[in-house]
């Protein structure tokens, strides 16, 4: 999984990625339900983001399973919580580099 | 009326909104079908909240069937008004959160609230001191801070009707820092003025010289508490709030863009604008807008250095009526360098020192302009 954060106060793109065969078995488990929780397996019509207010940080996930690659784009406003939770997950890994 | 939704109302019996903000379908029933007591009350707590008071139209024909008084319930032209809300890590959906300081009230145990009173505090004096304007609609419209968004947030925004502090993360932004940085707060309240006035689309060159007038007039706010004349001020933006990891000083140097901290892309000369696809794709910044900001930025620089003395004053009044009374929302890096031009010519007639310096520091960055005899 791949989470790309861009914009923002600081104008930044940051990218996070998470590779569940490099994690503990308990926390590749944890990955993958947040991930199917969050709706971002599934083959919905991908999610585009709309145009952002000022500062604010927009997103991409894409996680790729089994061989198929799904993007969705959420802007601060769009981003549910599901896929907060998930990123905010994501972030307390800690072997996240700074930045 | 329903026993739940009646308590919601009189949670806390201040006169001026509810402890807790109640959501705005509700208070939208409340308004319609209460009694006159629940409908006041309704009808006050909606004005209280600049997201909830976006929808003015319906607030406005509300009160006008009812037969209010909208000036009584909307905040007094003329006085400044701020709240602080703790979002208590919530999201977008949970704006603003849980009123925890209105104007005039006591310090809080957080901080954090208290540092957003503060800062906004700042910048409204600013404003009201120095360019006679009543907060970022020039109306009074209320300051309202949200502290506190998201977990281990690395980011600060105006959401178009407030401002919205994440806490940082340790890994971007130094825990807690975002509501210290008083030019941080300046700039996003600045965006809000922007807003109601030129209206730059925040895209490409209109969305750059959006974010660069946050950037003048959020260190302008900064210089202006501290008393520095432009030789003195240190001219970043968020001075020490990045981690040590990222190898800087500040997110941004208008003095010199591109040296802030490790990695920097600003540029500071039209040969080095990034054009980016002005795409939803993060990485592209809605066309650099954070990027190419540095050239607007330094032309500021420029012309605030050139003239000397406090950089508010002659330069920031230029800037301040070309952003106000000049340029519209499809404004470019050309016609903002005319407009500052003329605006300097008018101010402090043409021809003069002021207008040189302001012809002068645009050229230096790549973007001339013709000043007519």
């Amino acid at each position: 999984m791949t989470i790309t954060r861009g914009g923002g106060l600081a104008g930044l793109t940051r990218q996070t990625e998470v590779a569940s065969d490099a994690l503990p078995p308990g926390e590749a488990a944890k990955l993958h339900e947040l991930v199917e929780g969050a709706g971002l397996l599934s083959d919905a019509v991908p999610r585009d983001a709309p145009p952002t207010h000022p500062d604010e940080m927009s997103y991409e996930v894409t996680v790729e399973d089994q061989g198929r690659a799904r993007t969705q784009r959420f802007s601060e406003q769009t981003l549910p919580d599901s896929v907060r939770s998930l990123i905010a997950w994501t972030d307390s890994n800690p072997e996240r580099p700074p930045g | 009326m329903h026993r739940h939704e009646h308590r919601l109302m009189h949670r806390c019996g201040f006169p001026r909104g509810c402890c807790f903000i109640a959501p705005p379908f509700l208070l939208d029933r409340l308004a319609k079908e209460g009694n006159a007591e629940q409908q006041q009350a309704a009808l006050a707590t909606m004005a209280q909240s600049a997201s909830i008071r976006t929808r003015r139209a319906m607030l406005t024909e509300l009160v006008r069937t009812r037969g209010m008084d909208v000036a009584a319930l909307v905040p007094t032209a003329g006085a400044e008004d701020r709240s602080v809300y703790d979002v208590e890590h919530g999201g977008y959906n949970d704006l603003p959160g849980r009123l925890v300081r209105s104007e005039g009230g006591p310090a809080s145990g957080d901080d954090s609230v208290n540092e957003a009173y503060d800062g906004a505090d700042a910048t409204y004096t600013f404003y009201k001191q120095v360019y006679d304007r009543d907060s970022v609609d020039g109306s009074g419209l209320a300051f309202v801070s949200c502290v506190h968004f998201g977990r281990d947030f690395d980011n600060a925004f105006w959401d178009g009707g407030e401002m919205v502090y994440g806490d940082g993360s340790n890994h971007l932004f130094i825990v807690g820092s975002l509501t210290k940085a008083i030019d941080v707060i300046g700039h996003e309240l600045t965006h809000g003025v922007t807003q109601y006035t030129a209206g730059l689309e925040y895209h490409g060159q209109s969305g750059a010289l959006n974010e660069s007038f946050s950037d003048v007039f959020g260190s302008l706010v900064k210089q202006y508490s501290l008393g520095q004349t432009a030789d003195q001020a240190d001219w970043l933006i968020g001075a020490g709030l990045l981690v040590p990891e990222m190898g800087g000083q500040a997110l941004r140097s208008m003095s010199n863009p591109g040296t802030a901290f490790n990695g920097d892309p600003q540029p500071a000369h039209m040969d080095d604008y990034h054009d980016l696809p002005d795409d939803n794709d993060p990485r592209n910044d809605n066309g650099g807008v954070h990027i190419n900001s540095g050239i607007p930025n330094r032309a500021f620089y420029l012309t605030a250095t050139a003239i000397g003395g406090n950089a508010w004053e002659a330069a920031g009044q230029i800037w301040y009526q070309t952003l106000t009374e000049r340029l519209g929302s499809t404004s470019d890096f050309a016609h903002a360098a005319e407009a500052t031009v003329e605006a300097a010519a008018d101010l402090f007639g043409a021809g003069g020192t002021e207008e040189q310096a302001v012809q002068k520091a645009w050229e230096e960055v790549g973007v001339p302009v013709a000043v007519s005899a």
